[in-house]
This record gives structure tokens, sequence and C-alpha cells, in this order.
């Protein structure tokens, strides 16, 4: 790469392609502390593989009628788990707010999701670390997470839930188990988490009491039994050999999968982990319902799809591919007020701006959304905050039903891979979708 | 409050979800005693009791028998299979056989008494409580451990008290060999009368004439290299991750 | 798009214009689809033996060899059919009568397995289903259906859109599987993807990638799950996202379901003597004289006329 702008005191800049300057960065910092990096928010490099960026949708046009944008229904309204669950979980719209641990997160920020997610009829998701008292007081439905490290573990909590989350692994880190830095190890937290203040707390990486499908089977009958058969059971998957998992989840008995993407965010982590692990959401939400057809249980099992989901066009094109509905997580945290230019100054004590932040790790967020600092956390005001991520999970949601209608659809869950075309050779192959100006499908 | 006295069911016949409900409406009606005859090793056996009683098992039990209880007692006159009172909140649990994988997995209290051998990663991810094991454990056992204390009369396995936070243990036998960032301790005069009492406590005298004297154990904790990221530890990280 | 029709006579017996009628039907909407014609109709029927309707390949798809090969062989079989009588082909339709019990889909797969490109295009006690490339005349040509006296039926005309000209992606749709079931379509079902491969998932065998198919597929399920008419049509209405005129006939009943939005035109004329429901009412002023009102069905309307 050269220096755009050379004049006559100064030589063009050659930046190596190989060893640009966040590699030779990177190799400082291991040299000075013979550890690798860990920090926080996901896969930071540039996306030069497929994503939901290279489909596009194919409204009507003289074969098919749409619907009139701002008047004509189009229903929002998701059931999932109606395969073994008594009371399958019934939300308004086909957006949820994924699992974020207490811990992760302050107090505020879960009371501001909570909030926001009651509000508009969906659910939350407790995250590593067990149920926050801020979804005790706020949340209507929360999912609860059963995760390797059973931090927080609570059957009357597990009791209270409207779904229970079995996660194998997390799409950010798939194969590998939750970090907590030291600094966010606090009194309330540790105490939360039965650990001793201030340690870097690691999760295991494999579940205490399961080690296979074959033992998947036997717990969540366990989890069937613990709650009466009435709730579903999810397995949650970070989307690495995604199709034979998808598979094997379905078969073991789930009632939902989730399948979370190589894009999905994490509060902290390798960061190798996040960069080079797993497979994008985009071929993940392939392969899981290539699986779930070529099992024959497409449409009794339902799909949720995470990582990387930013708008109500990702979500669009997740649940055309086949999910029934979509986790978002960052986006939800960047609603409320995650790398907005507030607070500057603390953005650059950290050693970044806004818009490039990705501290999550340090526990000094500037923003008070991702610290268990009391005066950090109370730049996070609750109400304006559910606000702010209500307001969101409404735009999404009129995002969806605006693609839906204009695809002729009443009902955001008929959107289907024949209402879209691929913009390019990949997506057409990874996605079965016509690649747009030839009305062909590539390399199936 | 009149208590009922013991109740018995053949489990032989019933499905779980049958077996569960008896026992649970029976716990809740006041019995003192349910005696299960049959259960066959069946998984999933007495799952999610939140009312205290007791119950005893005629035979082995399989899978996560009391997993996620709160405040019961439980018998098992045969062996368990993996997972024993994985995430119980409170309560007793008393095996005479052995048990399988896991046993006593994330307990937050309570008390898992095994009187035979314990499998691999006994008591894994522990976060209060206390597990006893009469005779030997596994691989791994005390892993990540985090609260609680265990004690094992016989020997261990390998990679003993791995990776833990702040639980103790206690080893009547040989250790295997210590996992990462295990370290053995000297023990405390209180500590061996402790020992003793809960020998006295939860194993019944027959058995606990075979074992080790309180002053006998030996005492593995954390050595707290693996608290914090540390970069003067490299070897024990190397190991550990 | 399409332009569709149905005609149902309420007095007793069978009306030896029946045929006559729905062509001149058939004719008027002509214009709208240019690509092909079809009718189900509704004769006399007998309630112990099937009509069998076979075509044994599409001329635009299969070579006039091929083609003769095929016909000559389910001749042969027809004939060795116990209880088959009333043999006869033209062009590239067989047709059989077979007395007795019979296994509807079991003969279906037996008939399409005797050549490639067979299709059996209808069974029923009572119902006859044609369909051709072309125009409303061509279809008389080769059907004549001017000739058939019965008590009512459904036709369609095809302006092609998603899907390719050719035989099978005419209309109307037989309900596979079931006696006597046709639908015809105008309109476009946009869940259709998703519903086909819930069924296909099910092993139900699709033989179009026509969207209309679907409310066939639907249909045949419903009543052979001993549901009415009316019934299946209102679940035609829960289940279809899209629009849709479908007009559907059973051996006794014909009936209609219009989608929630009112895409699509359905008018409705009714008589002592007679039901006409169709596109466009032209269709039924040139075939039918009198003095009759004809009204526009209303959205989400459900009708079925019984014999």
């Amino acid at each position: 790469m050269n220096d755009p702008t050379p004049d006559s005191t100064r030589p063009v800049l050659q930046t190596s392609g190989t060893y640009s300057p966040d590699v030779m960065q990177g190799i400082h910092t291991k040299a000075e502390t013979g550890i690798y990096e860990i920090r926080g928010y996901g896969t930071l490099r540039q996306r030069r593989w497929a994503t939901f960026d290279d489909l596009t949708f194919l409204p009507c046009g003289l074969t098919r009628i749409p619907l009139e944008g701002y008047r004509e229904k189009c229903s929002t309204k998701t059931v999932l788990g109606g395969r073994f669950a008594k009371r399958p979980l019934e939300l308004e719209i086909p957006i949820m707010i994924t699992g974020m641990s207490w811990g992760a997160l302050s107090y505020n920020a879960k009371a501001a999701l909570a909030k926001a997610a009651a509000k508009v009829g969906t659910s939350n998701t407790t995250g590593d670390g067990g149920l926050s008292p801020a979804e005790r007081e706020f949340a209507k439905d929360y999912v609860y997470e059963v995760l390797p490290s059973r931090y927080g573990i609570d059957v009357h909590d597990l009791r209270g839930a409207s779904a229970i989350e079995l996660t194998i692994g997390q799409g950010a880190k798939p194969g590998t188990g939750g970090l907590l830095l030291g600094s966010k190890v606090s009194e309330t937290i540790a105490h939360q988490r039965d650990l001793p203040v201030g340690v870097d707390q690691r999760s295991p990486a494999r579940h205490p009491d399961m080690l296979g499908p074959d033992d998947m089977v036997i717990k969540i009958e366990e989890l069937r039994e613990a709650t009466d058969g009435q709730v579903p059971i999810f397995v949650k998957l970070g989307a690495s050999r995604t199709y034979d998992d998808v598979k094997l989840a379905a078969k073991c008995g789930a009632d939902v999968v989730v399948v979370d993407g190589m894009e999905g965010g994490t509060g902290a982590s390798p960061a190798i982990l996040q960069e080079h692990t797993g497979i994008p959401t985009l071929a993940a939400v392939c392969e899981a319902r290539a699986a779930l057809e070529d099992c024959g249980l497409y449409g009794e099992v339902q799909l949720i799809i995470a990582g990387g989901i930013r708008d109500g066009v990702d979500a669009a094109k997740a649940m055309a591919l086949g999910a029934d509905a979509v986790y978002i997580g960052t986006a939800a945290l960047i609603s409320l007020n995650c790398n907005k230019p507030l607070y500057v100054e603390d953005y650059r004590a950290l050693g970044t701006e806004p818009y490039h932040c990705h501290h999550c790790h340090t526990g000094r967020c500037p923003v008070g959304i991702t610290t268990q600092d009391p005066e950090l956390m109370k730049r996070l005001d609750i109400e304006e905050g559910a606000e702010r991520a209500l307001n969101l999970l409404r735009a999404m949601t009129l995002e969806i039903q605006m693609l839906a209608r204009a695809c002729g659809k009443s009902d955001v869950h008929h959107l289907e891979p024949e209402d879209m075309a691929a913009l390019t050779m990949e997506a057409s192959i990874i996605c079965g979708v016509p690649l747009a100006g030839t009305r062909k499908v590539f390399g199936r | 409050m009149v208590e009922i006295a013991a109740v018995a069911i053949d489990a032989g016949t019933l499905s779980t979800r049958e077996v569960n409900a008896f026992i649970r409406s029976r716990l809740q009606g006041g019995a003192a005693e349910i005696c299960v005859e049959n259960p066959n090793a069946r998984h999933n056996l007495a799952v999610a009791l939140l009312q205290p009683g007791r119950v005893r098992f005629m035979g082995s039990v399989g899978y996560y028998c009391g997993g996620l209880m709160d405040g019961a007692e439980i018998l098992v006159e045969g062996s368990a299979g993996w997972g024993l009172a994985e995430s119980m909140m409170q309560g007793n649990v008393v095996v005479h056989g052995g048990a399988g994988n896991g046993a006593a997995a994330a307990i937050r209290g309570g008390t898992v008494v095994i009187h035979g051998d314990a499998a691999a990663r006994l008591g894994v991810s522990m976060k209060g409580g206390l597990v006893l094991v009469g005779g030997d454990c596994g691989y791994m056992a005390g892993f990540m451990g985090q609260k609680g204390t265990m004690v094992v009369c016989g020997n261990t396995g390998a990679a003993f008290a791995d990776s833990m936070y702040a639980t103790t243990c206690y080893v009547g036998g040989t250790i295997g060999n210590l996992g990462t960032d295990a370290v053995v301790e000297p023990l405390a005069p209180e500590e061996a009368e402790m020992l003793d009492r809960l020998l006295a406590e939860h194993l019944p005298p027959a058995l606990r004439a075979h074992k080790p004297a309180g002053r006998e154990f030996k005492k593995v904790v954390a050595g707290r290299k693996l608290w914090n990221f540390d970069k003067h530890n490299w070897k024990t990280w190397q190991d550990a991750l | 798009m399409c332009g569709i029709l149905g005609y149902f006579r309420k007095d007793a017996g069978t009306d030896s214009q029946l045929g006559a009628t729905m062509l001149s039907m058939l004719q008027a909407l002509g214009r709208r689809g240019p690509d092909s014609a079809g009718v189900a109709l509704v004769g006399s029927g007998h309630r112990a033996s099937y009509i069998v309707r076979v075509q044994a390949g599409d001329e635009l798809e299969m070579s006039a060899q091929a083609i003769e090969a095929n016909r000559e062989a389910i001749r042969g079989f027809a004939r060795a059919l116990n209880g088959s009588s009333d043999l006869s082909s033209s062009g590239v339709y067989v047709r059989f009568v077979l007395t007795g019990e019979v296994d509807l889909p079991a003969l279906t797969q037996a008939v399409e397995g005797i050549g490639e490109g067979i299709e059996v295009l209808s069974i029923g006690h009572a119902m006859e289903l044609s369909k051709e490339v072309g125009t409303p005349h061509q279809l008389e040509g080769k059907h004549h259906i001017s000739a058939f006296a019965g008590t009512h039926g459904i036709g369609h005309t095809r302006l092609c859109t998603e899907s390719i000209v050719d035989l099978s992606h005419s209309q109307p749709f037989w309900g596979r599987g079931a006696a006597d079931v046709a639908i015809v379509h105008n309109g476009h079902i946009t869940n259709y993807h998703q519903l086909r491969r819930k069924y296909e998932q099910r092993g139900v065998r699709f033989m179009t990638e026509n969207d209309s198919e679907v409310l066939a597929v639907y249909l045949a399920e419903s009543l052979n799950r001993g549901e009415t008419l009316r019934q299946g049509l209102d679940g035609v209405l829960r289940g279809m996202d899209g629009a849709f005129c479908c007009l559907a006939v059973t051996a006794t009943e014909m009936g209609f379901v219009k989608d929630p939005y009112a895409f699509k035109p359905l008018v409705v004329a009714e008589t002592d003597d007679f039901v006409a429901v169709a596109t466009e009412e032209i269709a039924i002023r040139s075939a039918l004289p009198g003095d009759y009102k004809v009204s526009e069905a209303q959205v989400e309307e459900v009708r079925v006329w019984s014999r």
C-alpha cells in the first residue's frame, strides 16, 4: 500500500500487506507479555468471505404482487420450541437478545436490555454467570443458559425460565470456554459465581457432566424432567462443523438449535480464536438448514441464527435462508451507546477512539456497558438505555417487515431463499440462490 | 404435621417421568421416606427434587440422579452413573456403591457421600458443599473446583485438583499425580480433627474402620499461579492452556 | 397470470351443453392467457368405477416416436388390468375406465412407471381433466370439450409468468392421490417453496415447478383426511400467502376461495339454474344469456355449492 500524498520532502511510504502495522504491534506485544492477545468484540479483520451483504432481495415486479409497505398486515409473531415443549416460547418479533453474562456486562446494561425486551415482547438470555438480579427484576421472558462453567447455576432460576439453552459453544470462540478478567470479577460478580475476587476467571471448554451427543440426549431429558417438560430446550452451537453438529443436536432431542457464527461477539477472548475459528454466519445458516432438511426435521426443529446480525436486513436474509429467529448481541450493545463519541478522553486513555473500541475486556468501558466499576456504570442510564434498545428492536422489525412486504409476504416467516439473488459466485454456491444476471445457481 | 411413614413404588414398569412425578407428589404430601424398587440404573431419577424428604433407591441409578436438587435426601443402595447430584443447591446424597464421571459436578452446597470409588472428574467445577469418597477417585478429580471441600479416603488418579480456584481437597491414600497448579500444604490439627468428625459422621463404622485417620490425610489446594495471567509463569500456563 | 372459470348446474341430471358452455367461457377469457388452456369437467360418473386419464408424453419435450411407444405401452397396461374397459386414445392422451377397488397412489405410480414422461392427469369417478398448450380452440381440437355432458366443471387459460410453458405446467391441477379433485388458480403463492419443502419432507411428490400445484396437493390431503371442500378451502385461506383466487371441484361440489388482499378478480353469477364464476364478466355473459346479476367476490370469501 502506498502513502497517497507524497511530496518532495517525504519518501513514499510502503506498508507491508503481510507484516501490516497491526501485525507488527501484535508481535511487539507478545514480546513484552509472553502471552497471546486477549480482547473483546469478535472478528475485527475485514470481511473478505461471503456474508449477508452478498445477497439481495428480489421484490415483486410483474410476476408477483407486493404488499403495501406501511399498511398491509405483515405478521412478526414467532413461536419457538413446539417440538416437545408443552409451552413453546411465543414472541412478538423474531429478534431476541443473546446471552451476554452479567460480569461481562454491567447491571445497568443487563437491566436496560431486559426492560427493552420485555416491552417489545421478546426474550433475554442470561449468559455465563446465571440469572442476574437485573433480569430477575425486569425480564419478562428469559432464556436460561446452561454452560460448561455452570457459574451461578440455580435450579429455581432454571425453572423460572421460558426456555433453557444448553450451550455447547459460542460463535466468537467455539471449542473453548469463557473468560472474565480480574478487573471485572468484583465482589458482587465473585459472589454470584462462587469465585475469589479479582481472579482472571477462565471457564471450562467442556460441560462437567456430559461429553458428547450420546450424553447430551440424557442431559436434555434431565432438563426436561427438571422443568416438567414445560419449556423448550435450545442447544447452542458455535458454528464449526455446523452441518454435523446441527443434525446431532436435532436428533438428540433439541426443540430449537441455535447456531452462532464466526462474526459473533464476546466480552473477552483470545484474539486468534475470534479471528480464526468457526465458520461465517452466512455459511453457518446454510449448513444448518441443509442439516435439518436432510434429517427431515426442518420446520419441526426451529433455528435461531446469531453472529454479527447488524440490522433488519441481516435478520431478513437469515430468515429467508432458514432461520426462525435471530439473536442480537453486539448490535444491542451498540444501541446502548457502545462506541458512541461520549467521554472521548476515556476512549483515548484506553488507547482507542469511538467507533474503533473493542476494549470490553478491560472493564473500563467509557459508556458503562462492559464494566463492573460503579462510577463508569452510572454513565449508562437504565431507562434511557432501555428506550434506545427498544427503538433498535422496533426499527429492525420494521426493516424486516418492509422487505417481506416488498416480496409479497404477509408474514415475515414466509421469506424463502427464492426471494433472493446472489451478488457473487461464492454466495450463489453457498446459499443455492441464482447469481443475479445469470438466473443460474452455481456450484451445486 | 402428621408424618406419613415410608411409601414404596416399583419403578420396574413405570416411565422415569412417572417415577419422578410419584416421588415429587409424595414429598409434597409430607412423606418421610420413599422407597423406589427396581430403579434398574435408569437415568434422570429424582431430578429437581425441591422438597425435604428422603428417597431410597433399592438398586443402582443412571445419569444425573439427584441433579438440580434443593433440600432433599437421596440414598442409593447400588451405584450411580454420571453427574450424580450435579448442580445441587442443598441436600444430602449417599451412594453405597461407586459413582461414574462428574459425581458432584458443579454442586453449590449440600453433601455427596460415595462409599465406593468415584470415576473421573469427581467434583468438577464444584462451587460449595462437601463431597466425600470412601474409596478411590479417578482422573482430574477436583478440576476447576471453586469452593467447598473434597475428601478422598483412598487414592486419586492423575491430574488431581487441576486448575483449581478455592476448593480444599484432602486425600487419605496416594495422589496419582498433582494437576496443574495443585500444591500439597501441611495439614493443620484442626483439619485433622475435622476429617475425623466428617468420616465418623458420613461413613458407617464398619467402613470407617478401614480408612486412614484424619491426621494421615494430605491437603491439596491451588497454588494460585493460574489465578491471574502472568508472563513469568509461562511454564505453568503452557501446561494449563 | 391467468383466467379462471367455473360452471355449476343446479338442476338434476346432466347438462348436454356443459362442455360447450365452458368452451365459450374459455374462449372469452382466452386473450388473458394465450399459453395454455384446460378444463376439469365432472360428468355423470359411476361410484363403482374410475375414469383414468393419462398423458403419454409432452410434444414439446419428446419425440413423436417416444410418445407413440409410451401410448402403446399404456394401452397394453390398461388392457391387462383387471376390471378395465372403455379404452380410448387421442393424440398424446389415453383414457380408460377401471371398475372395482383402486388404490389411487399405487395405480398412479404404476402407470407413471411404464415409461419416461408419462403423467396421470386425473383419476376420478366422474371428473376428467384435459389441458393443452395453446388456445382454447386448440384444446377443443384435441379434446372435443364441446361434446362433454356433465354437471359442473372448472377451466383455466394461462399466461406464463415464472415457470415454463409446457403441458405439465398448465392447469387445472389434479389433487393427486384423491379422486375427483381439481383446482385452477389465478395469482401467485408467495410461500410456495416453503410449503413445498414441508410436503416433500413427508414424501409428497411434486410434478412441476408451478406454485399453483401446492393448492392441489393441499386439497387432496385435506379431502383424503375426511374434511369437506369448505374446510379445505378455509385451510387454504389460513395457510397460503400471496395472491390467490382458487376454484376447486369435487364429484359433487364446486367452490372458491379468495385471498385477503383482493389482488385477483372473481365475479359470481347465480340463478336458480346455475352458478357461473369467472375472472371476467365477459366470460359469463358471452356464454350464458339471461337477465342475472354479476357481483365481485369479497376478500377472504369461501363459497361452496353442492349437488
